[in-house]
């Protein structure tokens, strides 16, 4: 077993890993940056070690200094959370010949599964379905525009290392295309260091539904059943739940048996996701086709609802896998009860094209209620900087019905105040309020063509109680002998 | 008739408004040149920039606009070089930030004066752009 876990992350992700850590009497040890030094996830773990400036590249990312500190501390394992080194083949086998545990699947395999030509090829030899597209051979401006037109618009240029949307462009006629390769381009090199490209025909109007699959050493392999991921904008999640609505049994099981044949043909270990595209049948949610995206070869932010559903602990299952352990469950005793949803917390202005806001929480107050779970990585009087991802913290409810869930997901959002910094809580709500989405069959699309209207700042009107609790504040506050209780952190008593 | 609201601070910054014989929690913080109230799922923001302005605003004087930079930034691509006709909506500029791509849009049709960055450089919250006539 595990004896001192080094988790490779920051936020609500390293938190939820300390947690289990403290569970599985596991020694945590955190990394952080020099300005996290007193964030959340550095104060929650057994032993924290600052591993250089704000800059990711230079912390969270720097491979050198990490596996130089899981050295000089002793560590026999590291988690990597998700985003910065997760998906990073080249880390995960420096790992493994210093002879530590890399909490997450083989290097090879997610080595494989982050190209996505090699992960189509194996994908299409297993007979799963996948997009038409194609990688360009010829890899200048000019062979990426060609193969746009053999495979017809709209289409998408991605990066063949990309994932989460980044270095990923739509692609509507030819006219767009000289530009949407550049951009791709750009962001592929900027955030991968691979400037590869491929490209592939869009779909129209798809939902995005994905599987959550297990394996373990021992060659075993489960499903989590599935997670409905069609609120997206930009290609970011925003909302994730479980079981996806309005699809038939049909359409569920051959999702899952599929997802299972595509991790047994990666010979995977560990968490994984098989992401697809559903096409919407015309009238029949039990027979649409579906193709295989990509498979993310890590922990995913949307993890909890599917703990949520099935009871299941997928970071405790990590963590016994990683050690050499076989899975904590076989097929048949996973089920799952209920409706889950996650809403994602960003730092972001909906009002003004969803730019990601930097600045101090001033005031910040979780929600407690049955049936709501809050996986946060910050506190009041934390500065969310320029540096990392605007994500703040999920809200995740569960009931029994989706009618009860999203009723118990907009209670908890009604009753969470983050003031200091812009973000999109009330862009959620009125997302989840939407007709659209409540009648449960949105696409990926949805918040591309919808999400304008759903993001108009509706905060001109100050109603008069919110102007009476103003004042209030303006007395309490107002006089210049008394010290400003803003700038005392709570702690201050008339 | 004017309505009439009772005010019960319960802990520092937050407020229990009788309206109506019904009560609603409200939650107040900030500055005093930028207050920020929450309620019910909405936030409020009055007095906004008050005493000095906000990043990432619009300047506009005389009919002429500079567009700013709204936070921490490197310039990815600069799109227009001075003398170039613009109409609103254009990007001009893209930024990136938080690992995300940001275009700075015109804000109105007009010709571009100045431009005040370079492509991979690192600009700070305020630091102007471009300036359009």
């Amino acid at each position: 077993m595990i004896k001192r876990l080094l988790i490779a992350n920051r936020g609500e992700i390293a938190l939820r890993v300390i947690g289990a850590c403290r569970e599985l009497g596991i020694e945590s040890i955190a990394i952080c940056s020099e300005p996290d030094r007193n964030a959340r996830h550095a104060l929650a773990a057994d032993r924290a070690v600052a591993v250089g400036p704000a800059a990711p590249s230079e912390s969270y990312l720097n491979a050198e200094t990490i596996l130089n500190v899981v050295r000089s501390s002793g560590a026999d394992a590291v988690h990597p959370g998700y985003g910065f080194l997760s998906e990073n083949a080249d880390f995960a086998a420096r790992c493994e010949q210093a002879g530590v545990v890399f909490v997450g699947p083989p290097a090879s395999v997610i080595r494989q599964m982050g190209s996505k030509i090699q992960a189509r090829h194996l994908m299409q030899a297993a007979g799963v379905p996948v997009v038409p597209g194609e990688t360009p051979t010829g890899q200048s401006d000019d062979g990426v525009a060609t193969a746009l037109k053999r495979v017809g618009f709209p289409a998408l240029v991605k990066a063949a290392a990309g994932g989460g949307g980044k270095g990923m462009r739509r692609v509507l006629s030819a006219d767009d295309a000289a530009e949407a390769i550049r951009a791709a381009r750009r962001e592929a090199l900027a955030s991968f260091g691979d400037g590869t490209l491929y490209v592939e025909r869009l779909l129209e109007r798809p939902r995005h539904i994905e599987v959550q699959v297990f394996g373990d050493a021992l060659g075993s392999i489960v499903h989590l059943f599935e997670r409905d991921c069609s609120v997206q904008r930009r290609h970011q999640k925003v909302i994730e739940e479980s079981p996806a609505p309005s699809i038939g049994p049909r359409l569920r099981d051959r999702l899952l048996s599929t997802a299972v044949r595509a991790a047994n043909a990666a010979a995977y270990r560990n968490a994984g996701t098989v992401e697809f595209l559903v096409e919407q049948g015309a009238g029949s949610t039990d027979d649409g086709p579906f193709f295989f995206l990509e498979m993310n070869t890590r922990l995913q932010v949307e993890h909890p609802v599917t703990e949520q559903v099935t009871g299941r602990d997928l970071v405790l299952a990590q963590l016994l896998v990683a050690s050499g352990q076989s899975l904590p469950w076989l097929q048949d005793q996973i089920l799952a009860r209920g409706h889950a949803i996650e809403a994602r917390v960003y730092a972001e202005d909906p009002a003004n094209d969803f730019l990601p806001q930097v600045g101090r929480v001033l005031l910040y107050r979780e929600p407690t209620m049955p049936g709501v779970r809050i996986d946060s990585g910050i506190a009041e009087g934390d500065d969310v900087s320029v540096h990392y991802d605007p994500l703040l913290a999920k809200v995740i409810a569960t009931a029994e019905t989706r009618e009860l869930a999203l009723a118990r997901i907009a209670a908890a959002l009604r009753s969470y105040p983050i003031l200091g910094i812009r973000t999109n809580v009330a862009f959620l709500l009125r997302v989840i309020e939407s007709d659209s989405f409540r009648a449960g069959n949105v696409d990926t699309s949805f918040l591309d063509t919808q999400g304008a209207w759903l993001a108009q700042d509706e905060t001109a009107d100050i109603p008069g109680h919110v102007r009476a609790a103003l004042r209030a504040h303006e007395d309490a506050s107002g006089s210049p002998a008394v010290p400003d209780p803003w700038a005392r952190s709570g702690s201050w008593r008339p | 008739m004017t309505p009439v609201f009772k005010t019960i601070r319960i802990r520092p910054g937050t407020y229990r408004v009788q309206m109506d014989g019904k009560y609603e929690t409200v939650y107040v913080t900030g500055p005093r040149r930028d207050r920020w109230a929450y309620w019910n799922g909405q936030v409020f923001r009055v007095n906004e920039g008050a005493a000095d302005p906000g990043p990432g605003r619009t300047h506009r004087s005389e009919g002429s606009q500079s567009l700013a930079a709204p936070m921490p930034a490197t310039v990815v691509k600069v799109l227009v070089a001075p003398g170039a006709p613009v109409r609103g909506g254009d990007t001009l500029v893209v930024l990136e930030a938080m690992k995300m791509e940001l275009p700075i849009r015109a804000t109105g049709d007009g010709t571009v004066k100045a431009v005040h960055c370079r492509e991979g450089e690192l600009v700070q919250p305020d630091s102007v752009l471009v300036e359009l006539l």
